[in-house]
């Protein structure tokens, strides 16, 4: 009775492991495919891309990677990229961290209200900000500047970071932090030296994320950025959109390709620091 | 010198009090228990000594200095905590330094100190483990160790056992017991747990609902109560309690008409009371007090009997073995000097289950 329960107990687990790959199988498939399908039509020849049923087996061409990487704009578009887009995300880890941690540890009057209004602000559609921003960059001589579209990116990446942080800190046992304050510290040193180090992961799946909603802005790039700040997204945007030849897309998905490719360098980078658990210890257990 | 002095200390979250002026003077090297039922601010008061919280009114002075307005890392204290805070991405080593670090210590002197503290509490082959590595009773014992470098005037310890299983946190006592007689730091000890309380301090402070209820050596509080509540939280098993009218000068009415006969009178001469016997202040005669044996548990060195008397459960302890079965008739004496008067009141809900 009690090995036939077992054995049953048993065959169900092994069926549930089943489904649950299965399951990972099919979310990865619908995940990847466009990605897949955006690098194989990268590497075909014009006459391939739109042949029905289409062509899993051609010819590669690197020649649309050749033409576009030799033209001047694209290669600065993505330089404008990698320096806002980091830029961007350092300077909200910085502010959003140390707001995250306020919000989550210092009991101040009305800062459940400040946190929510910093919120709520992500809720207003970018669209609506867009012009604005632009009207005040105008203003003060600042379009087409990268200072001008670090600024925009953190208005959403600081609440983001905020938020996240927040959560993290919060998960941490306070009576860390009043131990180093027994132990020594200040509000601050227990921060830095306690507190910090122990949120690495948290800290780094935020810069990763934050890096990435800078990378592939579009909205606020398109709108305050004209020709020498402007990013690789507004390229893509440019391609997709030609309105004399038509969208070009081997143009596109190589451009795509090459735009991809750094995220995903830097995600597999900073992956080995994501281990989960690092607090692990501090308490009972 | 280690001396705390805690004068009429309030502690109001908003419009809610939670600690109604408390006074408590301890001496240099005296271990101090703060007991009680959670919620009854033993913890907060701890905290309020560390600097962790404000204090609402009145003074805290530590040494001779009012330290009210102190940061916690200028009052030259350590605190034990109950989840034990430990460094998690520290060595133990580098935990135990942390402090003397801070304070800029000469690192040849925090090498020996930091191993000094680990032979006495046998931390030796942990010092390069991280706090994930060691099990509870090894935090337990890091996180003491991380007080005892630092050689402060006064040990906190908030709960520092509750998180041990039963076996563990009886060895830990008396390890906490035997480092204090060592070290003769002045410690102020927090717990739920009135054994623990009653074992470990000099001096214990019974607090209820943010006022202290007593204070004083372990034995005088039980063989003294000085409130029901007291008498009800400190004992195990608890104390019992019937209440009544007294009649004829030392015979006590219950509600359903019993007599009993009182081997002593009220000293107050109340009217009503509420009387209690600690279960071991039983005997088992020939005659006395009528019962019936409802449960009987053996535990190899005393016996355990619950017995209705005029339908109410009593705990009756005797020592040994006993023959009888339930259903059993008995008949329980007890000595004058154990019987306690209190004004009739309701019983506390906590003796009603056992605090252990």
């Amino acid at each position: 009775m009690n090995a036939r329960s077992g054995l049953s107990y048993k065959n169900k687990s092994v069926l549930g492991h089943r489904v649950r790959i299965l399951a990972g199988i099919v979310v990865s498939i619908v995940f990847l495919f466009p990605i897949y399908w955006m690098v194989l039509t990268s590497f075909k020849q014009q006459v391939d891309i739109f042949t029905n049923p289409p062509r899993f087996l051609f010819t590669p061409t690197i020649a649309t990677y050749v033409e576009y990487m030799k033209r001047a704009d694209i290669l600065a578009r993505i330089v404008n990229t990698i320096i806002v887009a980091s830029s961007s995300a350092l300077f909200s880890m910085v502010v959003g961290t140390m707001a995250g941690y306020a919000l989550a540890r210092i009991r101040l009057k009305g800062a459940q209200t400040v946190g929510l209004l910093i919120l709520l602000s992500r809720g207003v559609p970018p669209i609506a900000l867009a012009v604005p921003m632009f009207l005040v960059a105008r203003k003060l001589g600042l379009t087409d500047k990268h200072i001008t579209l670090i600024l925009a990116y953190s208005t959403f990446l600081i609440p983001y970071v905020m938020w996240l942080m927040r959560s993290f800190f919060l998960s941490l046992p306070k009576e860390l932090e009043e131990s180093a304050m027994i132990d020594g510290c200040s509000r601050y040193g227990a921060f830095f030296k306690i507190i910090l180090p122990i949120s690495l992961p948290g800290l780094l799946s935020t810069l990763i994320f934050s890096m990435i909603l800078a990378w592939e802005e579009l909205l606020f790039a398109l709108v305050l950025t004209n020709r020498h700040a402007s990013t690789i997204p507004v390229a893509i945007a440019g391609i997709a959109g030609d309105s004399v030849n038509g969208a070009n897309w081997g143009a596109l998905t190589a451009v795509g390709t090459i735009t991809v490719v750094p995220v995903v360098v830097f995600a597999l980078l900073v992956q080995k620091w994501l281990i989960k658990g690092l607090a692990d210890g501090a308490t009972k257990g | 010198m280690g001396t705390v002095q805690i004068r009429e200390v309030r502690k109001s979250y908003g419009a809610v009090q939670v600690l109604h002026g408390v006074s408590i003077d301890i001496k240099d090297g005296e271990f101090v228990a703060l007991v009680g039922p959670s919620g009854c601010g033993k913890s907060t008061l701890l905290r309020m000594i560390a600097g962790l919280e404000d204090i609402s009114g009145g003074d805290i002075v530590i040494g001779g200095r009012v330290v009210n307005d102190v940061a916690p890392k200028d009052r030259d204290i350590a605190m034990v905590f109950q989840n034990y805070a430990l460094y998690p991405h520290k060595n133990v080593r580098d935990n135990m330094s942390f402090a003397l670090q801070q304070r800029r210590v000469p690192k040849p002197e925090i090498v020996t100190r930091v191993d000094n503290a680990a032979r006495i509490l046998g931390l030796e082959p942990l010092l390069d483990r991280k706090p994930r590595q060691l099990s509870g009773g090894q935090r337990q014992r890091v996180a003491m160790g991380r007080a005892i470098v630092r050689d402060p005037d006064v040990f906190l310890f908030d709960e520092p056992l509750s998180n041990l299983d039963a076996k563990l946190r009886v060895q830990m006592r008396s390890e906490l017991k035997e480092l204090h007689q060592r070290l003769g730091t002045t410690t102020i000890y927090v717990t739920h747990d009135q054994i623990e309380a009653m074992t470990l301090a000099d001096r214990v402070v019974v607090m209820n609902g943010g006022v202290i209820e007593q204070e004083g050596p372990p034995l005088e509080l039980y063989d003294k109560p000085a409130s029901l509540f007291v008498a009800a939280f400190i004992g195990s098993p608890p104390m019992n309690f019937l209440q009544g009218e007294i009649v004829d000068g030392n015979c006590l009415m219950l509600a359903d008409g019993t007599r009993l006969l009182l081997p002593c009178a009220d000293p107050k001469e109340r009217s009503r009371v509420t009387v209690g016997v600690r279960p071991e202040h039983f005997s088992i005669a020939e005659t006395g007090w009528p019962a019936t044996v409802s449960i009987v548990e053996p535990t190899g060195l005393e016996t355990q009997i619950t017995a209705r008397l005029a339908g109410q459960l009593i705990r009756v302890l005797v020592r040994g073995r006993t023959a009888f079965a339930p259903g059993a008739s008995i008949h329980l004496v007890v000595a004058p000097g154990d019987v306690h008067f209190f004004d009739a009141a309701p019983v506390p809900e906590l003796a009603l289950n056992d605090p252990s």
